[in-house]
């Protein structure tokens, strides 16, 4: 027995160094393993990015060496009426995600259920998500169109309007008829993820809220809605993120028009740079479009506890 | 511990493995002393053969000479050119559309071509003078025509007889009048392109400057500039002009028109063989072709020049001397069904056409007339910019946001600010 208890600390000590060894082994092949990824992060997401924040900073043209001019085309963006408009159409494509979210978990809820043909419904609704957008954009087009579209052929034929209405030619509809459209195009990928969050929730919750007599409605706003929090956020931090990187759907449809109505920042973005031959603008404008984001993604995670996306099995 | 040994050694032999790899492509001596030629294009991939040809035939010139070509769709050109030459790399001949060249030229990005011109006047002959005068700025020459087109009023022969319309207009008001007979139901009377200043005839034949000649101020915002876009927006309005032709690009309005539920469309050349390609309608007996009234067009040709930043300029104005050459204009012609401003290639085109394609012909002969009467070109090294301060405003004012007065009271403040720059 003394001899067991005199060897065991030798044994420890020569152990040691050895778990050490293989710890310091394991941390450097998860570094061997991740450094082409994060080569790749660096080169192409965090280095440009640093170069863009540079940009926004410089008069820039691509015949001459840049310039130092600090906040001018931050004071230009702040008189620049094109930003604000485009700012505040980002502004309502983000406030369409809660409509989309709604809608889709109002279909959830139904898919969900043990209606005949429940499966086939489901897909009908993803359908809309996996289209090319600017297929989607080129269909509602013509589904808007004044003198051929769909809208203006069911409007006339009921009786409801006397003139066609030029959807995306109009000041005032433009904008919401893209809405529709992305609203439309992206309700099949909210459904699905509201669609795994409600199938998982444990039936015997429902049960025992069944037993102690809560209604259909307590049931819904006790245990579906908390639990389908993380699900919920996660759509919306997505919705979010499209919103500001939505670009084919409203080139396809509007170019941004008339006038500049249906101008969101990432196709004023596009523009400045690549029409306009304003890198060093567009840089400022993606400089305000990137802190806008990132803020609001914040906030958007924040709000869902910080677990935005977490699934839970009760 | 020999799980995790093997999976590391796997990867440190790959790594050495990449590094040696750099290394020996490092090392390897550069292909000799073999020149390349880069050669950019914009949007005509269906001419891959010629460019083939044209290729195989400067290096059986210049066997020591390699030419790549690429070719860019039309929003990519731009985004594509502007990346190469930021990496120090821009293609050695470019080809641009419109007014873009005239921003390259003006930052120091392209090669003049006057001297070269100078050193070989038989080249400067080829062309039409008027063509080639388009792509001058401040008296120096910056392309060479690769091909090239003008505004022309297409209009719909069944929907003019049903209106009872004579023949094309010849004034604007006729324009306006003739739309309006036209319009009924579906059916409107005009629609225009309206990108890259293709509409901007219907000013000009009004006697509507844009600009003042210095280039310095606006010029457009007087009584007669408030009259015409007041009738254009009432004509808008009432349906006899589409709205497509104030917020759609090339498809929309050229697809209107190919509908054939439109009476009139102005655009360049190019746009007959879209519709055609679009309109079982479209013959000699139902389409027909004429200089918008005065006479009045906007260029919106292709040219070719030769970025500064090229290792071998006198190799580029080879490349470019032959494929301008007649032999080669006239291949392109015949493929293609296009002009290149090269007189003699040209006119080979119009009488071959007069024979097969009468109405390509006629098409086409309305690009070789009045070519003294050009409009919207006006060498802006911030072209790009003066369009975007101005169109919205036209479009506030056409689409009954604005009234005329005030769109071009706003417009005038922007293009100033944008001038003034």
């Amino acid at each position: 027995m003394a001899s067991a208890l005199d060897v065991a600390p030798a044994s420890r000590a020569a152990r040691a160094p050895r778990a050490g060894f293989r710890r310091r082994r394991e941390i450097l092949l998860v570094w061997v393993f991740l450094l082409p990824s994060l080569a790749v992060f660096l080169l192409y997401r965090l280095l440009p990015l640093a170069w863009n924040a540079m940009l926004s900073f410089q008069q820039f043209s691509i015949f001459a060496p840049p310039s130092w001019i600090g906040l001018d085309h931050y004071r230009e963006m702040a008189d620049d009426p094109v930003f604000w408009t485009s700012l505040v159409n980002t502004l309502w494509f983000m406030a369409s995600a809660p409509v989309g979210i709604v809608l889709a978990l109002a279909i959830s809820l139904m898919v969900n259920t043990g209606i005949r043909g429940r499966d086939v419904y489901r897909t009908i609704v993803f359908l809309s998500y996996p289209l090319m957008t600017v297929a989607v954009g080129i269909i509602w087009r013509w589904m808007y169109d004044e003198k051929v579209g769909l809208f203006n052929f069911i409007l006339r034929s009921l009786g409801l309007i006397d003139k066609p209405i030029p959807f995306l030619q109009s000041f005032e509809l433009a904008l919401p008829s893209v809405l529709l459209a992305n609203v439309w195009q992206i309700l099949g990928f909210y459904m699905i993820i509201l669609l795994a969050g409600l199938q998982n929730i444990p039936q015997n919750l429902y049960e025992a809220a069944a037993i102690d007599g809560a209604s259909r409605w307590r049931q819904f706003t006790r245990i579906t809605l908390p639990l389908l929090r993380p699900s919920l956020f996660l759509a919306f931090v997505i919705g979010i993120m499209t919103s500001f990187t939505s670009f084919d759907l409203v080139y396809v449809m509007t170019q941004g028009g008339p006038s500049h109505r249906s101008e969101i920042l990432m196709t004023y973005i596009y523009k400045a740079a690549f029409e306009l031959s304003r890198i060093d603008y567009a840089a400022a404008l993606t400089v305000v479009q990137f802190v806008l984001l990132v803020t609001l993604t914040w906030l958007g995670n924040r709000l869902a506890g910080g677990d935005a996306g977490a699934v839970r099995t009760g | 511990m020999h799980t995790l040994r093997r999976p590391l050694r796997f990867a440190a032999q790959i790594g050495l493995l990449a590094v040696a790899a750099i290394l020996l492509a490092l090392a390897t001596p550069a292909a000799a002393e073999q020149k390349k030629l880069s050669f950019l294009t914009w949007n005509i991939s269906d001419q891959a053969d010629l460019f083939k040809e044209w290729i195989a035939e400067f290096k059986k010139r210049h066997p020591d000479v390699d030419v790549e070509w690429l070719d860019k769709k039309g929003p990519e050109l731009p985004a594509f050119y502007q990346t190469q030459v930021i990496a120090g790399t821009p293609p050695d001949i470019i080809n641009t559309q419109g007014a873009l060249w005239l921003e390259y030229a003006a930052g120091g990005g392209l090669v003049d071509l006057t001297p070269y011109l100078d050193k070989d006047p038989d080249v400067r002959k080829r062309f039409n003078a008027d063509y080639l005068a388009q792509w001058k700025y401040k008296g120096r020459n910056y392309m060479l025509p690769f091909y090239i087109s003008k505004t022309l009023l297409f209009y719909n022969k069944t929907m003019f007889k049903e209106a009872a319309i004579s023949g094309p207009p010849q004034s604007f008001d006729e324009l306006l009048a003739d739309a309006k007979k036209m319009s009924k139901g579906e059916k409107t009377g005009f629609i225009t392109l309206n990108f890259d200043w293709l509409y901007w005839p219907l000013f000009r034949m009004n006697g509507v400057d844009l600009l003042t000649p210095d280039l310095r101020k606006a010029a457009f915002d007087t009584p007669k500039g408030v009259q015409v876009l007041d009738a254009l927006a009432k004509a808008t309005n009432d349906g006899s002009i589409n709205k497509i032709a104030w917020t759609g690009r090339w498809v929309e309005p050229n697809g209107a028109f190919a509908s054939g539920n439109v009476g009139m469309l102005l655009a360049h050349s190019p746009a007959f063989f879209f519709i055609r390609g679009q309109a079982p309608w479209v013959n000699a007996d139902t389409l027909g072709v004429a200089q918008a009234p005065g006479g009045w067009a906007t260029p919106n040709s292709h040219g070719l020049g030769i970025s500064k930043g090229s290792k071998h300029p006198e190799l580029a104005w080879e490349f470019l001397k032959m494929v301008t050459s007649e032999d080669w204009t006239s291949k392109l012609s015949e493929r293609r069904k296009v002009l290149t401003g090269n007189i003699a290639s040209d006119k080979k085109l119009l009488d071959q056409l007069g024979k097969d394609d009468p109405l390509a012909a006629a098409v086409l002969q309305t690009q070789v007339e009045d070519t003294n009467k050009l409009t919207g070109n006006w060498p802006l090294a911030n072209d790009a910019r003066v369009k975007e301060a101005f169109y919205p405003e036209i479009q506030n004012a056409v689409l009954g946001r604005k009234p005329a007065a005030q769109a071009l009271k706003d417009a005038e403040a922007k293009v100033d600010r944008v001038l003034g720059q």
